[in-house]
């Protein structure tokens, strides 16, 4: 009878696909949609506002009004907002995003390009500060005011106070320029060299991660401490006679993993906000740089493109913060009571 | 400065009849300090256990019942102070290094806390939480620990143990949970279960099936059980003896007869009386002990219940020394109540005293 007990662990899919996660999960994508919808208008309608649009900014300044005209014209901006708008949802929902006012190239395509590389700088760095901040929180957790403690605490609040353009600086100073080991700027695709397309990627992924690492590190530690010193559910396993290791990593982790997941989700929709400035700062074809290229010759559809992607982005990212909890966390996967 | 007292002094049932000492507890005294503040969380309790035997400690919170059985198993958060001595057949517990004492945890020693929706770890399997406690303490395998833990979960008499196995504590009502919280402290065969208030929680059906549970086990199992209790009543019906703690101390220390027959602490007389009875007029006020327990960073001077007791006197202020006055009855008082049959004025039917009853009660008149 107890024998045939191991077989009733389900695995993680079939425990997703049975769960009122996955409900939610649709519920998540059917809502997506207005809110592209209300970002695409308003990306229209401010872009819209500003002085000046792409024929102005091709000309350049010398252009004469007639010129001026005539472009607008062959680019189809004389006509009202309202219905350049409808025509650019039209072929949205087709997929086709139109062509960009300056280079003439499929919008659909540069994103996709773009997307690539932006989504390996982001994901390393995301990946490289929490897989360091856990262990490091763990460690300052295990004896908290102890010296790893004090040290990871004085570390993680001086990175914290550092901008992350300020950081990228000061690495490109020390790696690239003093000491030449990691190329300063530009960017190889990683399947042209993926040695050189990973040294590239170190000094910018590096100038992301470290804040978040930092703040990761004491995020994680308060509440590891938090759990440890006020849940009875720990004295229960220290009174069990486990080891300390074994109270930190099996209980108090198990439970402080929920919100470093919060806290990861939330930021992922703020670390697209830096990769602009980072970008910009290596010269990495990302799309930070693409949006903030675009933005300078009023390239309006290559905008919204970027802004519906980093739109999506955060919505994916705040749903699957969800699922992480729903496949973590038993009382919302099983539902309450 | 009080050592060399306490070993001249042999605590709480060692009179006669002393058995086999399990567990001995001498001039425990704990404190913390807490932002310059030191908080006297128990000051120089002694008693003794023996084996197979239920102990109940009795008293209101924060009079260091907790406190003294969390510091039998180490489990004090660093900044407290501890004092005195605790022997478990003779092994020295108190200033154990930690890891040989977490062999003591689980093994010998168990614990069951009082509130069993957040003893749990709410992100684990049951079957997951006892099987760690069981093989912290064996060299089982998997298969054989959970084997042994759904034998637990019926022990305990859990309703469909083999199901149970595989579920969450947020998925098991109150009481069930704390059976799980038991199965967890028997996991180690432990021949000293510490009950912390472990039946505060629950609604009244349900603390009396926990407590004829715990009553079972001891029997079953042949072992000790300290009952950590406010309720009077209750350590009555299940303890042999009962130690009443009040400011960090011992008051009184009888068998649980005794104690009942001839209550001598005003304090203990005190709580006896706010027992609610069925006996007692409808609507009747309930007797209160008036005032507040002190406050363990700040006691006051000679005997600690002195500014709540009716028969204090200025002898108070010195305190009075706890000791055996009759054979296996210890109290600390300079005013004893009397034996209710040598005292007429009392109304013998009654176990509470004059000092907590109200007038309206009118037991005096």
């Amino acid at each position: 009878m107890t024998v045939a007990l191991d077989r009733r662990y389900r695995s993680v899919p079939a425990r997703l696909f049975g769960s009122p996660a996955f409900r939610m999960v649709g519920k998540r994508l059917l809502m997506a949609i207005p809110i592209m919808l209300g970002v695409s208008v308003l990306t229209f309608w401010v872009l819209n506002l500003i002085p000046g649009n792409a024929a102005q900014q091709l000309l350049g300044a010398e252009a004469t009004p007639e010129q001026i005209r005539a472009l607008e014209a062959q680019m189809g901006l004389n006509e009202p907002a309202v219905s350049r708008y409808f025509d650019w949802l039209g072929g949205a929902v087709t997929g086709d995003l139109g062509r960009s006012f300056v280079s003439g190239q499929d919008v659909a395509g540069q994103l996709g390009e773009r997307l690539t590389v932006s989504a390996e700088l982001t994901g390393l760095a995301l990946i490289a500060s929490v897989a360091l901040a856990v262990p490091v929180a763990l460690l300052a957790a295990r004896r908290p005011d102890g010296l790893f403690d004090r040290v990871s605490m004085f570390v993680s609040v001086s990175g914290l106070s550092v901008a992350s353009y300020v950081l990228a600086l000061v690495l490109v100073l020390v790696f690239a320029v003093r000491f030449a080991v990691l190329p300063a700027i530009g960017y190889v695709p990683f399947a042209e060299d993926p040695v050189e397309n990973l040294r590239g990627m170190v000094l910018p992924a590096t100038a992301i991660a470290v804040p978040l690492f930092c703040f990761y590190t004491r995020f994680l530690r308060g509440d590891l401490v938090d759990q440890l010193q006020g849940q009875d559910y720990i004295v229960t396993a220290q009174a069990k006679g486990i080891g300390p290791w074994q109270v930190l990593l099996r209980h108090a982790f198990r439970n402080s993993s929920f919100g470093l997941i919060t806290v990861v989700g939330l930021n992922l929709s703020t670390l697209i906000g830096s990769t602009v400035i980072i970008e910009s700062i290596f010269a990495i074809p990302g799309l930070g740089q693409l949006m903030l290229q675009a933005i300078n010759t009023r390239d309006v559809l290559v905008v919204q493109a970027c802004v519906i992607v980093f739109a999506v982005v955060t919505v994916l990212a705040n749903l699957i913060t969800d699922l992480l909890y729903a496949v973590l966390d038993p009382r919302i996967r099983y539902g309450s009571g | 400065m009080s050592g060399e007292r306490a070993d001249t002094l042999a605590p709480p049932g060692s009179g006669r009849d002393a058995g086999r000492a399990l567990l001995e507890v001498r001039d425990l005294r704990v404190r913390f300090s807490r932002g310059g503040r030191r908080v006297h969380a128990v000051n120089g309790l002694s008693y003794r256990l023996n084996a197979g035997e239920i102990l109940a400690i009795i008293g209101e919170s924060g009079s260091g019942k907790s406190v003294s059985a969390r510091t039998l198993m180490g489990l004090l958060p660093p900044s407290a102070q501890v004092s005195g001595s605790a022997r478990f057949e003779g092994t020295e517990l108190l200033g154990m290094p930690e890891r040989e004492m977490r062999g003591w945890r689980g093994a010998e020693i168990a614990m069951v806390f009082q509130d069993p929706a957040r003893s749990l770890n709410p992100t684990m399997r049951i079957g997951a939480q006892i099987t760690e406690a069981i093989r912290a303490h064996s060299d089982m395998s998997r298969k054989q620990a959970a084997a042994r833990a759904v034998e637990l979960l019926k022990l305990v008499h859990l309703p469909a143990a083999e199901r149970r196995f595989y579920e969450y504590p947020h998925q098991l009502s109150g009481g069930m949970r704390q059976r799980v919280v038991i199965a967890i402290a028997l996991a180690g065969e432990p021949r000293l279960l510490i009950a912390d208030e472990a039946t505060t929680a629950l609604d009244v059906t349900t603390q009396a099936q926990i407590m004829e549970l715990l009553l079972e086990l001891q029997q079953r199992l042949g072992m000790a059980i300290i009952l950590i209790s406010h309720d009077l009543g209750l350590a009555a019906s299940y303890a042999k003896n009962v130690v009443v703690m009040y400011a960090g101390r011992a008051v009184e220390y009888a068998s649980a007869e005794e104690l009942f027959a001839h209550v001598r602490m005003p304090y203990t007389q005190a709580l006896l009386g706010a027992i609610p009875l069925l006996e007692r007029e409808p609507h009747a006020l309930l007797p209160v002990i008036p005032g507040q327990p002190p406050d363990p960073a700040a006691l006051p001077a000679g005997c600690p219940f002195r500014p709540r007791c009716a028969a204090a006197t200025d002898a108070c202020l010195e305190p009075p020394p706890f000791e055996e006055h009759e054979p296996g009855h210890w109290w600390a008082c300079w005013h004893p109540a009397k034996d209710p049959a040598e005292d007429p004025a009392r109304d013998p039917g009654e176990p509470g005293g004059a000092h907590a009853r109200p007038v309206k009660d009118g037991v005096q008149g």
